[in-house]
């Protein structure tokens, strides 16, 4: 392989070490952002080992469809690499190849998914060289960190234009990602949810219509959401001329939205030609991804109780939330937002989401906390009729405290965290990052 | 006699970044708790308006294309009516990209200039070279002492007025003033306002109020949101003894004392 990488290798295998003894961190990015700096090339050349490359992109569903994809994976047998979710820059992308490539820089994946934050499309799409780019839609997201949503567009539409042979899955419902291959010769297919559904969706722009005329397509069709505010539903379509069916199909996510991440991941495992059945299995076997939907159980002597994780990141994730639990009878609610910088500094994107859909809610207790916990309050007085004072302490060990002691035996609560909020509540309850 | 006011949102379809509406949902609230009636007018492109049937404007900011757009439009459609009204005191607020709409001329974000909505004398500019970042992160900033003062007198009792303004900037666009006519709205005191060196933040002429503070400046801002009720309930009814009863601005005045701790020892 490349003996010039050998000692490159060897360093950022002891850092990562080094950094998970001391507890400094995961070692998702430190060594990558230092190798990445010192040497540039090395990312390329491990790259190019991985004959197939498959890039998840968006704002909002990129860790749901890789994780989707990793257990279909599974099943098919086909060895994958993944970078784990929030490392979606390029250095958290080169740690995790460093921890996984032998000394010599040999890695044994046939296959490799990868979740990348929008801006970083651009720096990264070539040297990756990706078979096949999917975009999951795209919302309003952390304006501090890239300004506006045109821009974001503009990174994706430079990224895809890089790769001029990859294939791209787009969101058919989703204006501002319909069009991202629009005189581009990339193959496109699309993906789309009952009109329904998308049309409650926070979607920027005029959409288009005459689905009919679009070769390659698949769509979700009798989608519905169960009680257990999992979905249902069956796929139709076409991709490369062949039909394409699946039959009442269920998945274990929180929110039809996630809907069109499994379209994707179908998409994506039928231009590797992995069977059905396979793929059938691997959505059954699937399980939310950390903090997306992830429950997280919290005993005692006396009582067991449940957290239903769903992180926030943006308005439009904020509002999709709230409507899909804003009619669970005696609603049980933790609020946390924080304001480091992965959450965002500025913490104005929660008068965008829309507490107001709350009005009608059974709510028998809430709880607000991270960083900003009175700001929430601010916005839960403007947009409740019937507010009351919450309990409310900035430190998420409190609040995890007055929840379980506010809880009875078996409650689920529902907890809404920004991204650090998260991380921090998972930690607090004993679980690890993977 | 119910008090009324009507407030037109300038173009909300185009310019709505940074939860700007958090602003209207304030101003609606406060309203409604000092209850004073309050009616909503979405003002977008082609939509025309007659002078004083306005009390209050409130425009935000948008993507560079939306603010090119409706530019032209305002031009054409709109700031005859609200050049009249504003001179005959009628409020207006402009947010972060608002702020800098209603100057003479702003900065896109590929750097060019370009012509503004002209309804008060300020003008942005892009940086020098010595400005290597943006203008970002919490800003906290002490009222202008008149506003203070006057701020003091619109209640019916005596309570406690925030000295400070809080909110979150992000621009890379420098404003500053062309003519004497305007003022600063405050004296800058973490952050920096309308530009690099100056030390202000926001402007006033009349009652036209624009800010750099997002966050969103009015839910934080308590006493200030009452002021622009105030101000627009002086001018519609020509009464200047109009006093507000005091809300319970618990929740506001934590959040907003929550910023002031973090930054200001």
């Amino acid at each position: 392989m490349y003996l010039t990488l050998i000692p490159i290798i060897i360093f950022s295998k002891i850092l990562t070490w080094f950094l998970k003894v001391t507890g400094e961190g995961s070692g998702t990015a430190l060594p990558g952002r230092i190798i990445e700096k010192y040497f540039p090339r090395t990312l390329q050349k491990l790259v190019s080992q991985i004959p197939n490359i498959i890039i998840i992109t968006g704002t909002n569903g990129k860790t749901t469809t890789q994780t989707l994809l990793n257990s279909i994976f599974k099943e098919a047998d086909i060895n994958i690499i993944i970078n784990s979710a929030g490392a979606n820059l390029s250095r958290g992308i080169l740690s995790e190849i460093l921890k996984q490539c032998s000394l010599t820089g040999k890695i044994d994946c046939t296959h490799a998914v990868f979740e990348i934050e929008e801006g970083t499309l651009p720096k990264i799409a070539k040297v990756l060289n990706p078979k096949i780019i999917a975009v999951t839609n795209l919302y309003r997201d952390q304006l501090d960190a890239y300004g506006e949503v045109d821009i974001t567009q503009k990174y994706i539409r430079k990224g895809i234009e890089q790769c001029p042979n990859a294939k791209i899955i787009l969101n058919y419902d989703d204006p501002r990602t319909s069009q991202l291959t629009k005189k581009l010769p990339n193959d496109t297919y699309y993906v789309s949810l009952p009109d329904q559904f998308s049309k409650e969706l926070p979607y920027e722009g005029e959409r288009t219509k005459q689905k009919s005329k679009v070769p390659n397509y698949i769509k979700a069709k009798n989608l519905k959401v169960t009680p257990n505010l999992t979905s249902e539903f069956e796929v139709l379509g076409k991709i490369n001329n062949k039909q394409i069916k699946f039959d009442t199909q269920t998945l274990n996510a929180y929110g039809y939205f996630h809907v069109y991440n499994v379209l994707i991941a179908i998409t994506v495992s039928k231009l590797l030609d992995i069977k059905n059945n396979i793929i059938k299995k691997g959505i059954n076997k699937f399980n939310p991804a950390f903090g997306r939907g992830e429950l997280i159980t919290k005993k005692d002597k006396e009582k067991t109780v449940n957290f239903r994780m769903l992180l926030v990141k943006n308005p439009a994730g904020y509002s999709l939330n709230l409507d899909l639990i804003r009619s669970v009878k005696n609603l049980k609610l933790i609020l946390l937002l924080n304001d480091n910088t992965a959450d965002g500094k500025d913490i104005s994107w929660i008068w965008d989401a829309r507490f107001e859909l709350l009005n009608k809610s059974d709510i028998t207790w809430m709880i607000l906390g991270g960083t900003r916990a009175k700001d929430l309050q601010v916005r839960l007085k403007y947009a409740l009729n019937e507010y009351s004072e919450y309990f409310l302490d900035e430190d998420i060990n409190k609040c995890i405290e007055k929840s379980f002691n506010n809880a009875n035996n078996n409650d689920t609560i529902f907890v809404l965290p920004t991204y650090t909020a998260m991380l921090k509540f998972r930690k607090l309850l004993g679980k690890k990052l993977e | 006699m119910n008090l009324n006011l009507t407030i037109a949102h300038l173009y909300p379809k185009h310019l709505n970044l940074y939860g700007d509406i958090g602003n209207i949902i304030c101003l609606e609230r406060r309203c409604e708790w000092h209850g004073i009636d309050f009616q909503i007018n979405n003002l977008g492109l082609e939509d025309k308006i007659e002078p004083s049937k306005t009390d209050i404007y409130f425009i935000g900011g948008g993507q560079d294309n939306d603010q090119i757009l409706i530019v032209d439009d305002f031009h054409k459609t709109k700031y005859k009516t609200i050049q009249e009204d504003i001179e005959n005191n009628t409020v207006l607020l402009g947010v972060c990209g608002g702020y800098q709409l209603i100057g003479h001329s702003f900065l896109m974000g590929d750097g060019k200039n370009t012509k503004g909505l002209g309804i008060i004398d300020i003008e942005t500019k892009a940086p020098g070279k010595e400005v290597k970042n943006r203008c970002i992160g919490n800003l906290i900033a002490e009222l202008d002492h008149d506003i203070y003062n006057e701020i003091k007198k619109i209640y019916t009792k005596d309570i406690k007025i925030l000295h400070t303004l809080v909110g979150f900037e992000n621009h890379w666009g420098q404003t500053y003033f062309t003519s004497d006519k305007v003022k600063p709205l405050a004296n800058t005191i973490k952050g920096f306002g309308n530009n690099y060196s100056a030390k202000y933040e926001g402007a006033r002429y009349r009652n036209v109020f624009g800010s750099y503070m997002h966050g969103s400046f009015l839910p934080k801002n308590p006493h200030f949101a009452d002021y622009l009720i105030w101000l627009a309930l002086v001018r519609k009814y020509n009464d200047r003894s109009i006093k507000l009863e005091p809300l319970d601005n618990k929740e506001e005045i934590q959040a907003h004392k929550y910023i002031l701790d973090r930054y200001v020892k």
